[in-house]
Order: structure tokens, then C-alpha cells, then sequence
């Protein structure tokens, strides 16, 4: 990974709104051609990030570098950045053919060239017979398409995305996230991607960054987002987790060690560095965690509880569970057949692979 | 539960609809509206009428139709002369009102210090009656030295009397203007002057088209200010006022009829730019 070429670097950026601050010290390095995310709730400065790196912000301290060369001081219209705006600012007194065009004629770009790439970018995103027509005679994937051929036509470094598909109802959203990762395969363009949508993050991007109250809480793969959270935060905002409180109660040498949460404990596997009496916090997804009867032979970690409430939720039952220690614990459970058999009240033995625990060290 | 619920709810819309207002009441409304009006719109039809009354002397009887007083009005060179000032002094503070609105309204999307002093200052003209508004601009005139004329004095009394209604008609549109799009302008590498020209004036030119015509009629038709500060070449209204002291000329509702209609045009165009949308 560290070999990768670096597209964008962000240096101990800050940035305050009066007495709100924006972003406390972030820093960042996002490689080329990758679909980075920024991920989190809205206000935790993700989009704040995402117009300095356009040159909309100026930031309080630190610095951004794009391909190297630092950005400071540098308007927007002499970066290589380009973005596709929220609301997607297309310009409504232009045609679409006009509006995929003005990046190129504000370049100085001569007709001839002009017609050719606007074609191409039309092309692109397959809206080459709607050159003639207003924005407002467009639908909504398709002013989405010409938003994106516009900000794509000058090949920019770094195109940035904000939350573009916010408006969207489900359908066109799944099918613009298709639509999205079609170009960034097809381009070598780092795309950056602004949303609060976890499940839109997960899909579509490479890596992301999770972040909150102006700080980058963890940067991986979706994967190690996902399975490994490193804070609550993050277990929380992506996904359905049990989190609970505890402390270190022993450590093997083996580097295994356990973890008692109110009685109830916790076996954890290799990798952390926690020592005996450390308090930390353990994270178990709803989906990690499976359901059988009592005396049931079953592998990996376990504990006993009683069902108390049984949810259907299409393709899945959700079980809450309060285990003997008086844990309230949910589980996701897909096998239908084995499912129909628990009912409310039941007592049941909660079983799960010691991998799938993430220990939470915030 | 619900559906009595529901049924009840059917029961009262359909009472409202059946509620019959009283004679007597819908009586009191039509005399109400009549009044409104006969007042509203009946002396202007008066002096539309007696515009084309033959008689020597302004009012009734009615000695028969003819439209020899607008002969007279058109034939007059100082009517003439009148007329050419006002137009002429009107599209100058409607270019000069309209720019500076624009300016401000540009400069106030922004937050900067004294932001709702400068507001204050520019509606100030609004707040002064205007016979004040005339006497203070005769004061300041007479001690800065300055002659009384058109082009410098009556200029200066309308631009200062028409653009805090030009800024208030324009500000609207730049304030609701949507500030992405010149970000995404600035994104696809368009300079500051190049934003303004290719998205910002193109998106607004209706709001300023209005607002020039709406501050061409004001100045049309200012009266109390100017006569403090006009010199030898008097606006309409002006002459106007010395018609009708100097004699009462039967002219006079035809050049009020012009007038009117000169106001009215420019206002219903105004009008119709307001309400035009971008496209």
C-alpha cells in the first residue's frame, strides 16, 4: 500500500467556523486512481475537507498537497481538481451540450477539440443524443450523468463528489452508484467521495475514512472498517453492533486474552496489545453472532439467554437476546428454517467465532 | 377506530362546504367591493374622460368629445422640452440606481462589519418625507455651491430618491441566487468577471431589466424632491405644477393621461420581468 503514488495528501489540516470547529488536525493520504471516501454524520466535516481539497476552504493550518505540489493559496479555478456539486449546480440558462462544455472553453480550448470531447463525454455517460436539451427537460439520473460528464470533461486529478446522490430516491441511487463505479473503472481519475451513508461507502469505495467531530477516526478497506472498528464510534455508525464495556481480566501467552463485560466474558484472539486490568470496550456484529438450543454441541465462543424479542425483517430474523449476566445482545440470524423454531421466551445458547470480536480501544 | 374517525372528518367538510353566508351579509360585500372600487379606478376614468372633454375649462358639463387638448399638449415645446428632461433624466438614474443596487446587492451576500448600518443608510431616502428630502438636498446643494441644473443637481436628488426601492427590488434575486453555481463555474476554471458575465448576469438580467424599468418610473414621476433643486429645465411634474398655479389649462388631463400611461407601461414591463423566470 505505502509504495502506492500518493494523489492528494492532507497535512494537519484545521479549520474553525467561529468557535465550531470544522476539522481538528486531519491528516490524510489518498492514493491515485483510487475511490476514496469520506465517511460520517453531517457535521462531522467531511465535506469540509472535501471543498479545501477543491479550494472552496481555505484551511486554518496545515496544507494539501495534489500530486505533490502544495495547493495553498490556490483558487479553485487553477486546481485539478474538479466536483460534482450536491445539488449538482448544473447551469439551468445552458443546454447540456453548453454545460459539459464550459470547463473546455474556459480553458481556451479550441471549437474544434471542443466538439469532439463533449461528444466523447456524452458518450461516456451515454446522453449523446441530449446535447440540445435544457436542464430542466432532463430526469434526475440523467441530470446526474450530465453533472458528472461536466466535471470529468477536463480530466481533472482529483474528482471530488459531494454526497451527489443524496436527493435520489433508492432505485436511481443503486443504479447511479452502478453508474459511478463504472467510470472510475473505466478512468484513472482518484475519485473522493463525500457521504453519510455507510452502506453507499461500503460499496463503492476502496478505502474509506470514518469521521467525526472534525477528526478521522480509522482509514481501511471496507473490509477492516467493518470487521475491525477500532472505536466505538465506528462500530456504531457502520453497521448493527453489540458494544459493551469491560476490562482485561487475563492475558494468555498466546497473546490470547479475555475480556469481562459485566460478568459476561469475552474471549479475544492475537494481534492487540491490551494488558490485565486495561478497560477497552468489545464489539460484536448482529450478523456475527448465531442462535441454537441450550445443550447443543456448538464451536467457538457461547453464552446462555433467553429471547426476548423476535423480528422479521425480510430474509432475516433479528433476536434480542438478554443473556444470563443480563446483557442485552442482538443477533442477525439468515437460516429461515432454524429461525422458525425460536420463539419469544425461548431460552437459547448464543454462539460466535472469537475472529469476528473487535476490541475497542475509545 | 379509525374509519369513524375518518367519517367524522367527511361530516364536518361537508358541513363547511354547505355553510350559506346571510343576504345581508353578501350585500355588505358587494357594496364594500363597489366602493373599493369606484374609489380605486373612478377619478382616473374621470380624467381619462375629461381629457376628451371640449370644453375650455377643466370639468363638466361634457360639451362633446375631442382630442384637441393632446394637439395642444404635443404642439406645446415646453411640454415637448419637459417630457425629454424627464425621459432623459429617468433612464440616467434608472442605468445609475440599477448599477449601484447591483453592486450592493453583490457586496451584501457577503458578512462583513456594518453590514446592517449600510442597510440602514441606503433606506434612510425611503424613511424621510419627502418635502424634507427636498429642503435637505436644497441645503446641501446651496452651501456645497452647487448651481441648481438637470444633470447635476435633479440627477443626484433622484439617484439618492430611486435606489433604496432599486436595491430592495434587486437584492431579492441576488440573495436567493444559488451561490453552487458560481462555485461550480469557479470549479470548471471560469474567472471571478467571467463567472459574473457568463452565469450571474445571464441568471438575473430579468430581476435588473425590472428593476432599471421600476426606478425609471419613479424618477418619472418625482415630484416634491425636484422642485427644491430644479433650475431652468424643469421634469413633467414640475411643469406640471406650474400649470396648474399658473392657470388652471384645460390641457392638463391629457398630459396626465400621458403621463399615467408613460407610468404604467414602464411598470407593467417591470412587472413582467419581476415575475419571468430564467430560461
Amino acid at each position: 500500500m505505502s509504495s502506492r503514488d500518493v494523489s492528494v495528501e492532507v497535512q494537519g489540516v484545521s479549520k474553525s467556523f467561529g468557535s465550531v470547529i470544522a476539522l481538528n488536525s486531519v491528516s490524510l493520504d489518498i492514493f491515485k486512481g483510487e475511490f476514496f471516501s469520506l465517511l460520517g454524520p453531517s457535521g462531522c466535516g467531511k465535506t469540509t475537507l472535501l471543498r479545501m481539497i477543491g479550494g472552496f476552504e481555505v484551511p486554518d493550518d496545515g496544507s494539501i498537497l495534489i500530486e505533490g505540489s502544495d495547493t495553498s493559496g490556490l483558487p479553485p479555478y487553477e486546481r485539478s481538481t474538479n466536483m460534482i456539486f450536491q445539488h449538482l449546480a448544473l447551469f439551468p440558462h445552458m443546454n447540456v451540450w453548453d454545460n459539459v462544455a464550459f470547463g473546455l472553453k474556459m480553458k481556451g480550448i479550441e471549437a474544434g477539440i471542443i466538439g469532439d470531447k463533449v461528444t466523447k463525454a456524452l458518450q461516456l455517460v451515454r446522453l449523446e443524443d441530449y446535447g440540445s436539451r435544457k436542464i430542466d427537460q432532463l430526469s434526475g439520473g440523467q441530470r446526474q450523468r450530465v453533472a458528472m460528464s461536466r466535471a470529468l470533461i477536463n480530466d481533472p486529478t482529483v474528482l471530488l463528489l459531494d454526497e451527489p446522490l443524496g436527493a435520489l430516491d433508492l432505485q436511481l441511487r443503486l443504479s447511479m452508484q452502478d453508474e459511478l463505479r463504472r467510470l472510475h473503472k473505466s478512468l484513472s481519475n482518484t475519485f473522493i467521495f463525500v457521504t453519510h451513508d455507510q452502506g453507499e461507502a461500503m460499496a463503492m469505495s476502496d478505502r474509506i475514512a470514518v469521521m467525526d467531530q472534525g477528526e478521522i477516526l480509522q482509514v481501511g478497506t471496507p473490509e477492516e472498517i467493518y470487521d475491525k472498528p477500532k472505536t466505538r464510534f465506528v462500530a456504531n455508525f457502520v453497521g448493527h453492533t453489540n458494544v459493551f464495556d469491560g476490562e482485561v481480566s487475563n492475558v494468555g501467552n498466546d497473546g490470547d486474552f479475555e475480556i469481562n463485560c459485566s460478568g459476561l466474558v469475552f474471549m479475544g484472539v492475537g494481534e492487540m496489545k491490551v494488558v490485565k486490568g486495561q478497560r477497552v470496550s468489545v464489539a460484536l456484529r448482529y450478523e456475527a453472532i448465531n442462535l441454537s438450543k441450550p445443550d447443543n454441541e456448538v464451536k467457538g465462543a457461547s453464552c446462555l439467554g433467553v429471547v426476548r424479542e423476535k423480528m422479521y425483517l425480510g430474509g432475516m430474523f433479528r433476536f434480542e437476546t438478554v443473556t444470563k449476566e443480563g446483557l442485552t445482545l442482538t443477533a442477525d440470524i439468515q437460516q429461515e428454517e432454524q429461525s422458525k423454531l425460536i420463539k419469544e421466551g425461548d431460552k437459547i445458547q448464543l454462539f460466535w467465532e472469537p475472529e469476528s470480536l473487535a476490541v475497542l480501544l475509545e | 377506530m379509525y374509519s369513524r374517525g375518518v367519517r367524522k372528518l367527511n361530516v364536518m367538510a361537508n358541513n363547511f362546504k354547505t355553510i350559506k353566508y346571510g343576504r345581508q351579509y353578501n350585500l355588505a360585500l358587494w357594496v364594500y367591493a363597489a366602493m373599493f372600487y369606484f374609489f380605486l379606478y373612478g377619478p382616473l376614468l374621470m380624467l381619462v374622460f375629461l381629457s376628451f372633454n371640449k370644453s375650455e375649462i377643466v370639468g363638466f358639463p361634457f360639451e362633446g368629445f375631442s382630442i384637441k387638448w393632446y394637439h395642444v399638449v404635443f404642439e406645446s415645446p415646453e411640454l415637448i422640452r419637459a417630457l425629454a428632461n424627464s425621459i432623459g433624466v429617468g433612464v440616467l438614474s434608472a442605468v445609475i440606481a440599477t448599477t449601484l443596487a447591483l453592486s450592493l446587492s453583490m457586496a451584501f451576500r457577503h458578512d462583513f462589519w456594518g453590514k446592517s448600518l449600510v442597510l440602514y443608510l441606503i433606506l434612510v431616502p425611503i424613511i424621510i418625507p419627502g418635502i424634507i428630502g427636498g429642503i435637505v438636498l436644497l441645503i446641501f446643494f446651496g452651501f456645497s455651491e452647487i448651481r441648481p441644473s438637470l444633470w447635476t443637481t435633479v440627477l443626484v436628488a433622484h439617484v439618492n430618491w430611486v435606489l433604496p426601492f432599486a436595491f430592495l427590488t434587486l437584492y431579492p434575486r441576488l440573495h436567493g441566487f444559488d451561490r453552487a453555481l458560481e462555485e461550480a463555474a469557479m470549479d470548471l476554471g471560469a474567472k471571478p468577471w467571467v463567472i459574473f458575465s457568463r452565469i450571474v448576469f445571464p441568471l438575473i438580467r430579468p430581476g435588473i431589466i425590472a428593476t432599471a424599468l421600476f426606478s425609471f418610473s419613479l424618477s418619472f414621476d418625482e415630484f416634491v424632491r425636484t422642485i427644491f433643486v430644479t433650475g431652468f429645465q424643469r421634469t413633467i411634474p414640475v411643469q406640471f405644477w406650474g400649470l396648474i398655479v399658473d392657470e388652471l389649462a384645460p390641457q392638463l388631463p391629457a398630459m396626465a393621461v400621458i403621463i399615467i400611461l408613460i407610468s404604467i407601461l414602464t411598470s407593467l414591463i417591470g412587472f413582467i420581468y419581476m415575475r419571468r423566470k430564467v430560461n
